[in-house]
């Protein structure tokens, strides 16, 4: 075995175990508007578009269409 | 009243607003690999509100700093400003459909990086194209999701539109939930054919229309914790087949000016996993992104993002945040080529395949006018941004950095209601 795919095992095993049940009535934390993964649907979609067309490496949010970013 | 008592009125009233604008604790874990497909992106947000009816506006000004004199050969020294409008909707049809649509519009002019060539001491230097360059580009995208009891199917389509530009694009995603929605897996897949006809023939000798496909694929989870925090990660694959160059770069090679040409292929793989976590105590969240990509151009990339949100007497929110970029250089990739080359040969002086760094600040300020409007959501968001680039923020040592790298700024404005 790879030392990649260890090392994945590994960090699944640890936050595996580091998880607590949570019953559903007890995320009101979790429920809040600033622990959205994207707190501006619209601004993330903007800035993904610009790191997009600015940086080689393909961006953490995909953009429909995308555009050629030629510029 | 006590500071205990205040706390607790405070996070009982945030978590109200919450639940009436549907962005829990499941719109949360949803936005995980679905986020990751073209056409999808939009949507997997878009599904945080799927029993309200929503309506968003955003207004942008993307300005790129000027280039200073010294690393400029010829053309313009002002570069590209970009204004943005866009506008999404969300709308539930029944209890189970949530139909959106997204509409983007934004124009551009200034002038762009044409080619890179030696100086006298052979440093590299830009020529610029004139500020001449107009141009505008619509974007569109309609999806449909069926909500089930735990699950969630997305599919979309939409289309990119320039005077030279169009490219069509549909995803399909599913997501399902586990462990009491605890846990959330999902995948997609999505497609896209583009097509460019570089008709500006006074930046391009060939106006020949080429092509290009792109396939995703994607797969991810989400975890709840414990009651305070939360992570997701994801994996995505993404290979385009095609005319894969710039038409409007040139490459300086043995003194002689000649096509950007890249390979057919790439294949691009990127691991995301994201993470936050909010401290009751001071009522304030940690963001933290971290993104690993590599391909097979052979650029490997590093991107890492802090951000720290506070909310401020009820209704308003502070974010700073930093981001860090580093990228290595594509393999066919130089400043300039001091010999010529053969004719066929992969090469490219695009400085968005040179090795650099980039650091980005950001501060975001969100106001809450729900409770005055007395509606579920509504909300003002001020949004800045200052990115800068260069070989000073890579990592490893550069010996030669490319002249047109980019520094630039953008001021949003965003404004949301849903009832």
């Amino acid at each position: 075995m790879k030392p990649l795919h260890v090392a994945l095992l590994l960090g699944l095993s640890a936050l595996a175990s580091a998880c607590q049940h949570v019953d559903p009535w007890e995320r009101n934390l979790l429920a809040r508007p600033d622990m959205a993964w994207e707190t501006d649907e619209i601004a993330a979609t903007q800035e993904q578009h610009t790191y997009f067309s600015k940086e080689a490496a393909m961006p953490g949010g995909g953009v429909g269409g995308g555009g050629c970013g030629c510029n | 009243m006590s500071q205990k008592k205040r706390r607790a009125r405070c996070e009982r009233r945030a978590a109200q607003r919450a639940a009436r604008s549907g962005r829990g604790t499941l719109a949360m874990l949803t936005t995980s690999a679905l986020a990751l497909i073209p056409g999808l992106a939009q949507r997997a947000a878009a599904q945080s509100r799927e029993n309200n009816w929503s309506i968003a506006y955003g207004y942008s000004m993307y300005s790129e700093a000027s280039l200073p004199a010294s690393k400029i050969s010829a053309g313009s020294r002002e570069r590209y400003d970009i204004d943005t409008h866009a506008f999404k909707l969300a709308a539930p049809i029944g209890g189970h459909i949530s139909l959106g649509l997204d509409v983007t519009y934004e124009k551009m002019t200034g002038a762009s990086p044409w080619l890179i060539q030696s100086d006298l001491s052979g440093d590299p230097v830009v020529v610029m194209t004139g500020a001449s360059i107009e141009d505008a580009r619509t974007d569109v995208l309609a999806s449909v999701t069926y909500i089930g009891e735990k699950s969630r199917t997305t599919l979309s389509g939409g289309a990119s539109m320039e005077d030279d530009y169009t490219a069509i694009n549909f995803g399909f995603g599913r997501e399902k939930d586990f462990n009491q929605k605890a846990t959330t897996f999902s995948w997609g897949i999505g497609f896209s054919t583009d097509e460019i006809d570089p008709n500006d023939t006074s930046f391009n000798p060939d106006p020949t229309k080429h092509h290009k496909k792109t396939g995703t694929f994607s797969l991810g989870f989400a975890q709840v914790i414990d009651r305070a925090s939360v992570a997701q990660s994801s994996l995505t694959l993404q290979y385009a087949d095609g005319f894969l160059s710039d038409p409007y770069k040139l490459v300086s090679a043995g003194g002689i000016n000649r096509e950007d040409i890249r390979p057919g292929t790439r294949t691009q793989v990127s691991w995301l996993t994201r993470y936050r976590r909010h401290f009751e105590r001071v009522h304030g969240s940690l963001h933290g992104d971290y993104q690993f990509s590599w391909d097979t151009w052979d650029v490997k990339a590093h991107v890492v993002e802090l951000g720290w949100h506070q909310e401020l007497f009820e209704l308003l929110s502070l974010a700073p945040s930093l981001r860090y970029y580093t990228q290595s250089q594509a393999k066919f990739y130089a400043p300039y080529f001091a010999l010529g080359l053969p004719a066929e040969r992969d090469a490219s002086s695009d400085y968005r395949l040179s090795p650099y760094g980039a650091l980005s600040f950001k501060l975001r300020a969100d106001l809450s006018l729900a409770d005055w409007l007395r509606v579920p959501e509504a909300r003002v968001g001020v949004q800045y941004e200052r990115y800068m680039s260069g070989k000073e923020f890579a990592l490893g040592s550069i010996s030669r950095e490319n002249p047109a790298l980019v520094d630039f700024s953008v001021l949003m404005v965003t404004l949301k209601t849903g009832f």
